[in-house]
């Protein structure tokens, strides 16, 4: 854990990983499914199979379950429009589906001082229409064999479910929900909480109000000491929200004038962010240069890059030149919008992953775009190199070289993630709706649990190829 | 069901004028009913550029799987050290010990003795198809492709 700045805001890295995404009649995943994720996640599959719909799904969970705001899905770069765009649709006289379903499960080293345990969670939520948007009606947080959830029934009565290793126990609260039918995102974490920490004295748990459920015990003080220390309360001070990029990036400008770089899913920012770094931050430019050049040599892009101010003060236009050198001549400089497309695309990509202050959690939608096949291939081993236990990233690709380079590097032990640390999504559309198969690989690079379907399109085109 | 296809056939199952039976095995493969297992080591001595092709395309699909070196090449070492093995092609022995793969494609004599040996090969008992006697597809050949008992489970 270590502290980094984040706009105005100070705060603590914790290593958050999502093992597990569960889905039900959300958009073309009508069955309910779970999918494994890993440091390194991989999604993969045809066009219009949902990738894009998961990722946002992704952010939407980290937003309710860490940033307690209620998801906004029509945010760039993943607008899935209204409630009826986004609910499954069953096909023939099936309909919409009323409610949608998503839930993560993550593994958290404990916040607690002189812990090393880690801390397995779980959180979910049910979204309904609410006007024309999804809104959270229900959710879910769980930790071991723990849980709190709190829900809207349909005649409008909020029900608190709340479970230990001893029993379970609910309690009916009358809120004004004549007005508000729905999770009060102010509320978050659970009103529970909040009762808990009103509850005075020296009965504190009667105060609260549990009945038990079937042959549960009444609601005791151990029961009261499991909640106070479950562990989603410590996880509510997480503010540093996924990066999330959009598959088409901004186009790279002659001359940038500065302004303030704030994050959007195109990279628009990152030129601002370079010369910010390059004129506030001399140490951090040259440990950040350096390693943008070191991908930029292996990924056959550039030899070098720098920032030209275009005058003495801070407030003048600045360019962002790169220099390709041969083997043994060195090249000129050359304003990046004079080079390949591809390496301004690569560069705002490979600059938020390399930046000392990146969040925990990347989103990246084919981040190979425009790229050569060795520069695609030189992105997986960048992948392999920052994904950890401490940075997790979720990647939607449709390049080969990328796969079979992460797959290698594994295999290899180049960098440290272990087969268990990558994990490859197949989305398989079949009729309306989407199967999500969960792959992983092995020490020798072998592709487990892999469906005939799995790049069927690939070995039918090889056998034709060589005429088999 | 996995398969091992010696290096001496690879060019009937993936050359362009396969016999039938040959042709029949490829099916197999290609369809993924039937899957294949290769060591680095089998891989290295194939130099048949169709198979070396398939056989890379299919590692990426999940359809060929490719072996651990280690546990392959000590077997190897085993097989070579107490002198079982008539045939000069130990490491395809070991790879079926490792991988569980008891159906071989070779039209390798002394190989086809040491894959029915029991005391090398058991539970179940490797199978061998071999275009040797006959290039047409017979039932003998059908029955062994399928045959679902033939891999040992791992």
């Amino acid at each position: 854990m270590q502290p980094v700045r984040h706009g105005n805001v100070i705060v603590v890295r914790k290593g958050i990983v999502m093992d597990e995404i569960r889905l039900k009649d959300y958009r073309c995943f009508r069955e309910d499914q779970t999918a494994r994720l890993a440091p390194l996640t991989l999604l993969v599959g045809e066009n219009s199979t949902g990738k894009t719909s998961f990722l946002a799904i992704v952010r939407a969970l980290w937003d309710l379950a860490f940033s307690h705001t209620v998801p906004d899905f029509k945010e760039e770069p993943y607008d899935l429009g209204s409630f009826d765009e986004i609910a499954h649709y069953r096909g023939g006289g099936g309909g919409k589906a009323e409610r949608f379903l998503a839930e993560f499960r993550a593994t958290t080293p404990s916040t607690r001082r002189m812990s090393k345990k880690l801390v397995s969670q779980k959180f979910g939520a049910t979204f309904t229409k609410i006007g024309t948007t999804p809104y959270p009606v229900g959710r879910r947080f769980g930790s071991d064999d723990c849980w709190i959830e709190e829900y809207i029934e349909k005649n409008h009565a909020y029900i608190i479910n709340v479970k230990t290793s001893r029993g379970s126990w609910e309690k009916r609260l009358d809120l004004d929900i004549e007005e508000r039918p729905m999770i009060d995102e102010r509320r978050i974490p659970p009103i529970i909480l909040f009762e808990m920490a009103l509850a005075f004295g020296e009965n504190r748990e009667e105060e609260l109000g549990f009945k038990p459920l079937g042959d549960s015990p009444a609601f005791g003080p151990d029961d009261y000491e499991t909640l106070r220390r479950f562990p989603w309360y410590d996880l509510s001070e997480f503010r540093v929200r996924p990066f999330a990029s959009a598959p088409v990036r901004s186009k790279p400008r002659r001359t940038y004038d500065p302004s303030r770089p704030t994050r959007d899913p195109e990279g628009d920012y990152v030129p601002m962010y370079l010369a910010d770094v390059f004129t506030r931050r001399k140490k951090e430019w040259t440990e950040l240069k350096r390693r943008l050049q070191e991908f930029g040599k292996a990924a056959g892009l550039f030899d070098d890059i720098s920032i030209k101010r275009l005058g003495q003060r801070d407030s003048a236009p600045f360019q962002i030149q790169i220099r390709k050198s041969g083997d043994k001549l060195k090249g000129p400089l050359r304003n990046l919008i004079d080079v390949g497309y591809g390496v301004s695309q690569a560069l705002w990509v490979i600059t938020e992953l390399l930046r000392p202050d990146s969040p925990p959690l990347f989103l990246l939608q084919q981040p190979e775009v425009h790229l050569h096949p060795s520069a695609q291939a030189a992105l997986g081993s960048l992948f392999c190199q920052i994904a950890s236990s401490e940075r997790q990233l979720i990647i939607e690709t449709h390049s080969d070289h990328l796969l079979d380079r992460v797959r290698m590097d594994v295999r290899d032990g180049r960098g440290t993630l272990k087969p268990e640390d990558v994990s490859i999504l197949f989305f398989e559309r079949n009729e309306l709706d989407v199967h999500i198969h969960s792959l992983r690989i092995d020490g020798e690079g072998n592709v487990l649990n892999a469906p005939d379907s799995y790049r069927r399109f690939f070995m039918e085109e090889t056998a034709r190829s060589l005429g088999l | 069901m996995c398969a091992i296809v010696d290096v001496n056939v690879s060019h009937e199952v993936f050359g362009s004028n396969r016999p039938e039976a040959g042709e029949k095995f490829f099916q197999r493969l290609n369809s993924g009913s039937l899957h294949l297992v290769v060591s680095r080591k089998l891989l290295a001595e194939l130099t048949y550029g169709k198979a070396q092709k398939w056989i890379q395309q299919g590692i990426l699909a999940g359809t060929v799987r490719l072996e651990a070196t280690g546990s392959v090449d000590r077997n190897e070492k085993e097989l070579t050290r107490v002198g079982k093995c008539i045939s000069n092609d130990a490491h395809i022995i070991a790879l079926a010990q490792i991988s569980g793969a008891r159906l071989l494609y070779s039209n390798d004599i002394a190989l086809h003795e040491n894959f029915g040996n029991k005391s090398l090969i058991d539970k179940p008992r490797g199978k061998v198809y071999s275009t040797n006697r006959r290039k047409d597809f017979t039932s003998a050949q059908e029955n062994l492709l399928n045959n679902r008992n033939l891999c040992r489970s791992r």
